[in-house]
């Protein structure tokens, strides 16, 4: 029987390769996903297993509780205590923190995702970095510079720059170059400048503070054997005593789970709709071959085949078909890896990365679903054709049998869609944690793509009857003609319209959905700010210096400049932001969406009562007059009594409270401030305004200073990033769809050969039966568009409306919807290329004798 | 099932390998009612080449079905060397056709994409049980293809690939092989070759055949034939000229 499997796919070779294509481009980008994503995990783990190659044991606070945008330090005088330790050979404190060099004027510092690091310099035989020239820092006013800012900037030892850093701009001097480890590992798209210990806590606020401590065990003295030493010495519960390995892995770990991760699920789901689209067009590849084998089938029958044989036969197929897409799939999932970390670097996401990694994980799970899948998808198709009837070999025109399975399709549809809208709804109202909820809707949004696919072939008559008039219009009758092929085996136009269904929908959906974000963004600062300038931190965990709201203020043609600061805190055990505002300005700069409460609360604050933001109050089921306690990242904490609460989920989403009463829970290296609104008196010129700003706050270079209006573009260009991203994801789902589009057309052809010999022998011309197929493939692509486009429009609709209290909007995006359209017709044409060429080729009298 | 109903008694001889007893076939209801068959009962004995003739739409192509355990009576009993059909369940009537019966139809007989030799060992592959390869060798001399047997069917005449077919029954050694018009689309002389090689599979390797010939030339190679019209055997006589045969045919119509 196996024989007689790969004797049929070689004799049906194109059919196979298109069917083989429908899923290797969504295994290629499962295993791709998975090679790139072992490749930044590793990559995580060597850069900080390199850097504590030297250490062997790790102190550090233990914040309260976990906030991976803040960092916690610790008092550095226990570097005594440590050092009394035995066993210990060195220790030093250790501080990392986000600043950059500015050379000749440029800052080196990184746009994109990753941090600029300023590190403490640590003597040479803790330290990570080593010089490959001149020396480490030692002296106040000495850097080093990681050699990739050396190449980029063409800084020199001995060469005199600046220093940015929370306490303004700073004179040093560059003594060394430097590279991490043996120079093998990139950090990514991370720059790095060493200084002196006593600079970095002087210029960031961290005077007596230390971010680790550091260890180095004497001769013969275990890692394991230091910590314990090290951890007698140390009873304190809110210190962290580690080995250099641990710290380490679990340093990777945290970066993973906050960039590994993420991209690796957002990146499998893509990969998961292209399996699904590509399950799609093998169930209907099959469907219709084994309609078109009918005979060959009976006939095995009559030769006593048994149904399980037929069976065999077709999900032995299958197999083989997943099975060789999936090794090249994961062939080609090392290039896609490999682009894909190309194109983060371009875009300015730059990932470390070792080399390629093909894991076993990566290959068993590329091959179980590659292969999983197409069998799955051949099964109905396959459970068909053991229905056959052997008596059908010797019957002519016989058709395949009704499944009982298909005259139950309308009801199952119903019910699968309306499982799938429960889903929907589940995953968008309940209260269940953001995995499964997300989970449930994207399987909720699955169920109903199958069912309105189920239920499609119900439609492509009355559409195609619609279609069919301007059609014939155009065409005249090739336009009829196309029109009545198209209608004519609905099953089959309604399935391949249904995976192009797929592409268009998540297009449409996502288009909505990061429309909504961006219109959240934008509606929050047209209707809640009343200030003209904004003064922003950049990078630096948020923290402005204390100077900047003075210098401000004294710029001329500035009425109001209300200062607002925060930390991480939590209520209940959930994190949220705690806001400190001054009391008698904010009003004049922002405006509170009131749910409860006024502007004479925000007045009456005091340091002990607090705004609360309604989603949030909501959630905590906290009222006006309610207490709850708050506990911040620096280990204290307070009780406030709400005062009121009002909307805001994007500008001041968090607690509000007076100014003088978040102080006390500051971080002490915190300074409390970490954005300034600034409203202009209403004579002065706005740009002049905002220049002056800006030059006032010259020497300090984490200022930003911004218009509402160059904010506005800002969250637009970053939310456009993401939707470049997402189209290109998706335009892979959109390609599979097209090949479906092309295999449905393929197999029409051959099974119409005598028909389109037919229709030449009587006059057709080459060129009318290439417009034919044309108008066939446009009207596929149209039903499947159009299908696309309301389910589309109704997920985005579902998920803006659900996520409101988080401040999306629905914004209907009519530009987009036509451009997608008209997309899709253009789909349908690229892919009758193929199908139309090779009826035009057929020749008359070979196809009037094809059997 | 009993054999009180019977009308007509009928000799079962001792060695029939097909035995039909009282077939009716009757398809549609109501006014739209056709009787294929109409009270059919008739036995075939091993070592026979019978011919089964009659003029369209009388019931041959039914009767062939329904004796071949492909189609279902809607009435009366069918025994294949021995084993009653009525009852057996899908698994056990495709273990039957695979072990004992054989087939040859007009058209689509052989898969495309195999070769000749291919397409005669297809049934054996589908059993699991390897070919007797002397005897293999045997047919393929019969059928005179022996240089053509990696040909694939599209690359072979209409006779030749009805000769593949023929030697295809055989390599199981079957109790009894069926053709419906086996030769119906072939011409005179492609026709005869196909014919010689069936009365050979009679005379040499004692098998049975029942074929459904419209040809008076075909049904005069053998050594019974039956007359059908209205879906009953009108006669059933033994071997007959050519001559014979259109006198009868005149007869009928
Ligand atoms: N599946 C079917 N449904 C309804 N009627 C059928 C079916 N198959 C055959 N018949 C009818 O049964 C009768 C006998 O048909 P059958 O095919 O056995 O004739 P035949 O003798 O083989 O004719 P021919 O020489 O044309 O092949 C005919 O009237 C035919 O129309
Ligand atoms: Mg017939």
């Amino acid at each position: 029987m196996i024989g007689l499997v790969l004797r049929g796919l070689s004799t049906r070779k194109l059919r196979s390769a298109l069917t083989a294509i429908a899923i290797l481009l969504g295994v290629t980008m499962i295993s791709g996903t998975l090679v790139l994503t072992d490749q930044i995990d590793r990559a995580f783990v060597q850069i900080f297993q390199q850097g504590n190659s030297k250490i062997n044991v790790v102190v550090k606070q233990k914040p309260p509780f976990k906030d991976p945008q803040t960092e916690v330090f610790l008092n550095a005088e226990l570097v005594t205590t440590v050092r009394a330790a035995d066993g210990v050979w060195l220790a030093e404190p250790f501080i990392q923190v986000q600043g950059y060099v500015i050379v000749d004027g440029e800052a080196m510092d990184q746009t994109g995702g990753a941090p600029s690091f300023v590190f403490s310099s640590v003597s040479e035989q803790l330290n990570p970095y080593s010089p490959i020239d001149g020396r480490l820092p030692t002296a106040s006013g000495e850097i080093a510079i990681a050699k990739e800012i050396a190449t980029k900037s063409k800084a020199k030892v001995g060469q005199a720059v600046t220093l940015a850093t929370q306490d303004g701009i700073k004179p040093v001097k560059i003594v060394g170059i430097v590279q991490y480890g043996d120079g093998s590992t990139s950090l990514g798209g991370s720059t790095t400048v060493l200084a002196p210990l006593i600079d970095v806590q002087n210029w960031w606020s961290l005077q007596g503070k230390a971010s680790y401590i550091y260890a180095k065990a004497k001769d013969g003295v275990s890692d394991d054997e230091l910590k314990a030493n090290v951890r007698a010495a140390l009873p304190q519960t809110d210190v962290i005593v580690q080995t250099g390995k641990e710290d380490a892995d679990e340093q990777a770990s945290v970066l993973n789970d906050l960039i590994g991760k993420i991209i690796r699920y957002a990146l499998l789901a893509f990969a998961g709709v292209a399996v699904l689209v590509g399950a799609f067009i093998i169930y209907n590849t099959f469907s219709i071959t084994v309609a078109q084998r009918t005979r060959e089938f009976a006939m095995l029958r009559t030769i006593g085949a048994s149904r399980r044989q037929i069976l065999g036969t077709v999900v032995g197929e299958a197999f083989i078909i997943g099975s060789v897409a999936s090794i090249i799939g994961i062939g080609l999932g090392m290039v896609f890896a490999w682009g894909l970390n190309k194109l983060f670097g371009v875009i300015g996401f730059g990932l470390p990365a070792t080399g390629l990694i093909l894991s076993w994980q990566t290959v068993a799970v590329s091959l179980a679903v590659g292969v999983g899948i197409t069998v799955l998808a051949s099964i109905f198709p396959a459970l068909r054709a053991t229905k056959i009837a052997p008596i059908a070999a010797l019957r002519e025109g016989v058709t395949l049998p009704v499944g009982r399975f298909q005259k139950l399709t309308p009801a199952l549809a119903i019910v699968i869609a309306v499982l799938g809208a429960a889903g929907m709804v589940f995953g968008l109202i309940s209260d269940a944690d953001t995995t499964s909820r997300l989970l449930t809707l994207a399987g909720g949004a699955i169920l109903i793509f199958v069912a309105v696919a189920m239920l499609a072939r119900f439609i492509v008559r009355p559409v195609v009857g619609v279609l069919a008039v301007p059609i014939t219009k155009v065409a005249g009758g090739v336009g009829k003609l196309a029109s009545e092929n198209a209608a004519r085996n609905p099953a089959r136009t309604a399935v391949t319209a249904a995976a192009l269904m797929i592409g268009i929908g998540l297009v449409v959906f996502v288009t909505i959905f990061v429309g909504g974000l961006r219109e959240s963004f934008t509606g929050a600062i047209d209707n809640s700010l009343k200030s003209d300038v904004t003064v922003t931190a950049r990078g630096f965990g948020g923290s402005l210096p204390a100077g900047v709201l003075d210098a401000v203020r004294a710029v001329p043609g500035v009425e109001t400049a209300s200062p607002v600061g925060g930390t991480a805190a939590q209520v209940d055990g959930q994190s949220f932001a705690l806001i400190g505002v001054d009391p008698k300005t904010i009003t004049d700069v922002y405006a509170f969406d009131w749910n409860d409460g006024s502007n004479e609360a925000v007045q009456s604050l005091g340091t002990d009562r607090a705004l609360v933001e309604n989603a949030i109050a909501t959630t905590l089921k906290l009222a006006t007059g309610d207490s709850f306690k708050v506990q911040a990242i620096s280990g204290a904490s307070a009780t406030f009594t709400v005062a009121g609460t009002y909307t805001d989920p994007t500008i001041l989403n968090g607690f509000v409270v007076d100014q003088a009463a978040l102080e006390p829970l500051l971080q002490s290296n915190a300074t409390g401030l970490n954005t300034v609104f600034v409203t202009e008196t209403p004579d002065s010129n706005p740009d002049t305004v905002q220049a002056a700003v800006d030059e006032a706050l010259k020497g300090y270079p984490t200022a930003q200073v911004q218009s509402n209006a160059q904010q506005k573009e800002e969250v637009a260009s970053s939310v456009n990033t993401i939707l470049v991203i997402f189209y290109a994801l998706l335009a892979l789902s959109v390609m599979i769809s097209l090949f479906g589009i092309v295999n449905t057309l393929v197999l029409s052809i051959f099974e119409r050969t005598r028909e389109i010999g037919m229709l030449r022998s009587v006059g057709t011309t080459r060129r009318q039966l290439r417009a034919m197929i044309r108008w066939e493939a446009v009207i596929t692509s149209i039903i499947g568009g159009v299908l696309g486009v309301i389910l589309g429009i109704m997920f985005g609709w579902a998920v803006c409306k659900g996520l409101e209290s988080e401040g999306l909007s629905f914004v209907f995006p009519t530009v987009q919807i036509v451009i997608f359209l008209v997309l899709s017709i253009v789909a349908g044409i690229v892919a009758a290329i193929l199908p139309a060429r090779r009826a035009a080729k057929l020749d008359v009298l070979e196809a009037l004798q094809y059997e | 099932m009993s054999t009180e109903i019977t009308s007509t008694p009928f000799a079962v001889a001792a060695d029939a390998v097909v035995v039909a007893t009282d077939l009716t076939k009757i398809y549609g209801e109501g006014d739209s009612e056709v009787r294929a068959l109409d009270g059919v009962s008739v036995s075939f004995p091993k070592g026979q080449l019978a011919a089964v003739m009659g003029p369209s739409g009388s019931g041959k192509s039914t009767l062939m079905h329904i004796l071949a355990g492909l189609d279902h009576p809607t009435s009366g009993s069918v025994l294949v060397d021995g084993t009653e059909l009525a009852g057996l369940n899908d698994q056990k009537l495709t273990l039957l056709r695979r072990d004992k019966i054989g087939f040859v139809f007009q058209f689509f007989n052989l898969l495309p994409m195999l070769t000749a030799k291919e397409n005669i060992e297809l049934p054996m592959k589908i059993a699991g049980s390897p070919p007797d390869p002397e005897w293999q060798a045997t047919l393929v001399e019969a059928t005179g293809l022996s240089t053509r047997m990696t040909h694939k069917p599209a690359e072979l005449s209409g006779g030749q690939q009805q000769r593949v077919a023929v030697a295809r029954a055989l390599l199981s050694k079957p109790a009894v092989i069926f053709g419906d018009e086996p030769t119906g689309n072939l011409d005179s002389k492609t026709s005869s070759e196909v014919l010689a090689l069936l009365r050979r599979a009679v005379d040499e390797f004692g098998q049975t055949v029942i074929m459904v010939t419209h040809d008076a030339s075909a049904a005069a190679i053998a050594d019974r034939t039956l007359f059908l019209r209205d879906g009953k055997i009108v006669r059933d006589a033994g071997h007959l000229s050519a001559g014979e045969i259109l006198d009868t045919i005149k007869t009928l119509e």
